[in-house]
């Protein structure tokens, strides 16, 4: 007995010491993968599809770069999610990638050398994908700017340099002749007249640049669930690379969504974006907004769209931001009935003075203390704070740039007042109670008078 | 047929009377209201200058951490994107639902065993009037209370200036005719089955079923999970209520007046015809337990 508690004790202090030694390591197993650089309606987003997944999503009618590659993939608890260590290895599977739908005719695809960018645009959604010799040059181009703009920025550090220099050179001389008491107006006209260099701009070729030419094959499928296999030059398939790919669409478009950014958290904005919906706001701080257009995806399908890996619900749909109304005008109804047009204005978040943290947001004007500046948002500002005592609320519309009529886009703003009413809250909470009671007393005092009554008669 | 709706009202006005004088009835609605009063006040306090923000109070961090981790995120904003009258009022009322349904099953079995029903049936009354009785009696009684309901939730929700709006309207006219096929499905679990423990197994299982199958169908799960349930739904949804409660929300959601009609109509036709098959069962097996 006291053997076997002894052989026990030291297999416990074994496995105390030997946990370190195999602590959790995420096992790294070679797998064949689908990578995916899919459009998503409003921009591209890398994904991919492990071992485990057997479906690739992506937007029908769109361009969306799907290569096969063997690499180390592994389960990362802390995410609950697969990984890849491409940075060991990743090879580019070649070959031919044959699409097919139902008992169809297959379409086969060949890997391409392409690049998608976004070219800058007044509003968000200009990308542009080029393919081959073309995407080559594009990215040739980029890299030109980007040059040029790098030989601007050493040449302005150069010429700045200079500039202080001859300053510091010229305010040592000012303060010497000042010592021996001459005249130094002339120094300090040159002083006052000499050149600053002006620090060049960035290029504004690209919003987003172009992407290094990479090689994929470029897919571009009519809504439906197709068949997915990569081939090599012999006709065989390639072990591990057969999937699916379901290829959706929106079920609704042109959906008019609302960034809204409060004025006391102007870093932390919100979205609205069901339609129709109510915008329950404290009325602390005015708010900004700006109106987007948005589509409606299976809420499944859109989020493996842009995350093989997503959870997500196939049985409703959900809204999902694509870009700024261009050139948009706000209608507001105001609780008293009265209408106000609203116009896109540029504002400027101002920091407090003094030690305290805070901002205020005002509207840019380019002079001042905002000279120099940009704008830090451009938006709609929306009166809330005037509202606080309003129990109707304010409704809103968006209108695009020919007045017309954005479907979807009304919104009521209303102002809770938490807190309130609680007395009366509780009140209506026990009411039941009170006619239970009253309801107990009656019948109680209806048996007993039944009782006397049937007493007297007998 | 006049002559059975005309008992059917009679025995009917004495239950909902019966009901009305007990204690139970009263608690049960007292503890909707404060349910309903809690989620409207609670979700004012959930909203600061940028809109609701579940985070910022308990009871909604709970409400939003069970919905959106059973259902998803969009699922969430999508149920409160009106607000929290449509959600208060539907998980307000479940308590209600639940007791109004299983004391019906449970009279019924017990006044079964008791021989009352066959007593009453020596008189005018046949079974199926009185089965009738008990559904009218539910039906009165959901009305009753899901009116004071609506009243207390639009106040709560007029004192912090929470606004009713068109799903709200939509979840009161959905869950008044889910609540009719829920209390149908306690009739006919009456007549199936003559003891009440038995009725009332089958009547909550037969509920729990549909339960799972709604959650295992809208739910965030594994997709073998998900394949089972698609599976058992392809069968089973057609006589749930879940299944046309939801069809009524997605057609309205989309839009679709015609459909939502339909899905309407569908609850009713539902309930109709649990209660014939309940008529046709207990004219079978009689009341006799």
């Amino acid at each position: 007995m006291r053997r076997a508690a002894r052989a026990l004790l030291a297999l416990a202090a074994f496995a105390a010491a030997g946990s370190p030694l195999f602590a959790d390591v995420p096992v790294r197993t070679e797998q064949v993968i689908y990578t995916l650089v899919a459009f998503n309606g409003k921009d591209y987003s890398p994904t991919f599809a492990p071992e485990s997944s057997d479906t690739v999503y992506v937007l029908a009618n769109t361009d969306n770069f799907l290569s096969v590659r063997k690499t180390f993939v592994y389960w990362w608890p802390p995410e609950g999610r697969w990984q890849t260590e491409a940075s060991v290895f990743n090879e580019l599977e070649p070959g031919i990638l044959e699409v097919r739908r139902g008992s169809g005719e297959p379409r086969l695809f060949e890997l391409q050398r392409y690049t998608y960018f976004n070219v800058n645009g007044e509003y968000e959604q200009n990308w542009k994908v080029l393919v081959g010799d073309a995407a080559d040059a594009e990215v040739r181009r980029a890299q030109e700017i980007a040059r040029a703009y790098l030989q601007a920025g050493e040449e302005y550090e150069r010429q700045h340099e200079a500039y202080l220099a001859e300053l510091r050179d010229l305010s040592g001389r000012v303060e010497k002749l000042k010592s021996l008491g001459r005249d130094w107006s002339m120094l300090k006209a040159r002083m006052d007249s000499l050149p600053a260099p002006v620090q060049p701009r960035p290029p504004r070729d690209y919003v987003v640049p172009p992407s290094p030419v990479q090689g994929a094959f470029v897919v571009n499928l009519p809504v439906g669930r197709y068949r997915v296999r990569l081939l090599d030059h012999d006709a065989r398939v390639l072990e591990g690379s057969e999937k699916w790919i379901v290829s959706h669409a929106a079920r609704r478009i042109n959906g008019v969504g609302y960034e809204v950014i409060p004025g006391d958290k102007w870093t932390r904005p919100s979205e609205s974006r069901e339609l129709d919906s109510v915008l329950y706001v404290s009325g602390a701080a005015d708010l900004y907004v700006s109106p987007f257009f948005e589509q409606e995806f299976n809420d499944l399908q859109y989020a493996r769209t842009t995350d093989n890996g997503a959870r997500g619900n196939p049985r409703i749909y959900s809204w999902s931001r694509i870009q700024q109304v261009p050139h948009a005008v706000l209608l507001l109804q105001d609780a008293a009935g009265a209408r106000h047009r609203l116009t896109e204005e540029p504002y400027f978040v101002q920091q407090t003075r003094g030690a305290g943290l805070g901002y205020t947001i005002v509207p840019f004007t380019g002079t001042g203390d905002q000279e120099g500046s940009d704008a830090n948002l451009k938006a709609f500002r929306l009166p809330v704070r005037d509202a606080v005592s309003e129990s109707g609320g304010m409704t809103l519309k968006a209108t695009d740039d020919s007045g017309k009529y954005l479907p979807g886009s009304d919104r009521r703003i209303v102002v809770v007042r938490p807190g309130r009413g609680t007395a009366a809250l509780v009140i209506i909470v026990l009411a039941p109670l009170a006619v239970m009671a009253a309801v107990v007393i009656a019948r109680s005092r209806l048996y007993s008078r039944n009782r006397e009554t049937e007493r007297r008669a007998g | 047929m006049r002559g059975r709706m005309r008992v059917a009202l009679v025995l009917c006005r004495r239950q909902v009377f019966e009901s009305l004088v007990s204690p139970g009835f009263y608690v049960l609605l007292s503890l909707c209201l404060a349910i309903s009063s809690a989620l409207t006040a609670g979700f004012a306090a959930s909203v600061d200058s940028s809109g609701f923000d579940p985070g910022l109070s308990p009871l909604y961090r709970l409400v939003s951490g069970a919905v959106s981790g059973t259902f998803g995120a969009s699922f969430f904003s999508r149920l409160f994107a009106e607000g929290p009258l449509p959600f208060g009022l539907a998980v307000s009322f479940l308590p209600m639902l639940a007791f109004l349904s299983v004391t019906s099953v449970f009279r019924f079995g017990h006044e079964r065993g008791a021989g009352a029903v066959e007593l009453i049936v020596y008189g005018p009354a046949d079974p199926t009037a009185y089965l009738l009785a008990a559904f009218l009696k539910d039906a009165t009684l959901c009305i009753l209370s899901l009116a004071a309901l609506s009243a207390a939730v639009l106040a709560a929700g007029a004192f912090v200036h929470v606004l009713p709006g068109r799903l709200f309207v939509l979840t009161l006219a959905v869950v008044a005719l889910a609540s009719l096929a829920v209390f149908a499905y306690g009739a006919l679990c009456s007549t199936l089955l003559s003891t009440v423990t038995s009725a009332l197994a089958l009547f909550i299982g037969i509920q729990l079923v549909f339960a799972l199958l709604f959650v295992g169908g809208f739910a965030l799960v594994s997709e073998p999970v998900r394949s089972v349930s698609f599976v058992a739904a392809a069968a089973l949804q057609w006589v749930s209520p879940l299944f046309y409660c939801s069809l009524c929300f997605r057609a309205a959601e989309a839009a679709q007046g015609a459909e939502l009609a339909g899905a309407c109509l569908l609850l009713a036709v539902l309930s109709a015809s649990l209660l014939a098959v309940g008529h046709l069962v207990i004219r079978e097996t009689g009341v006799r337990a």
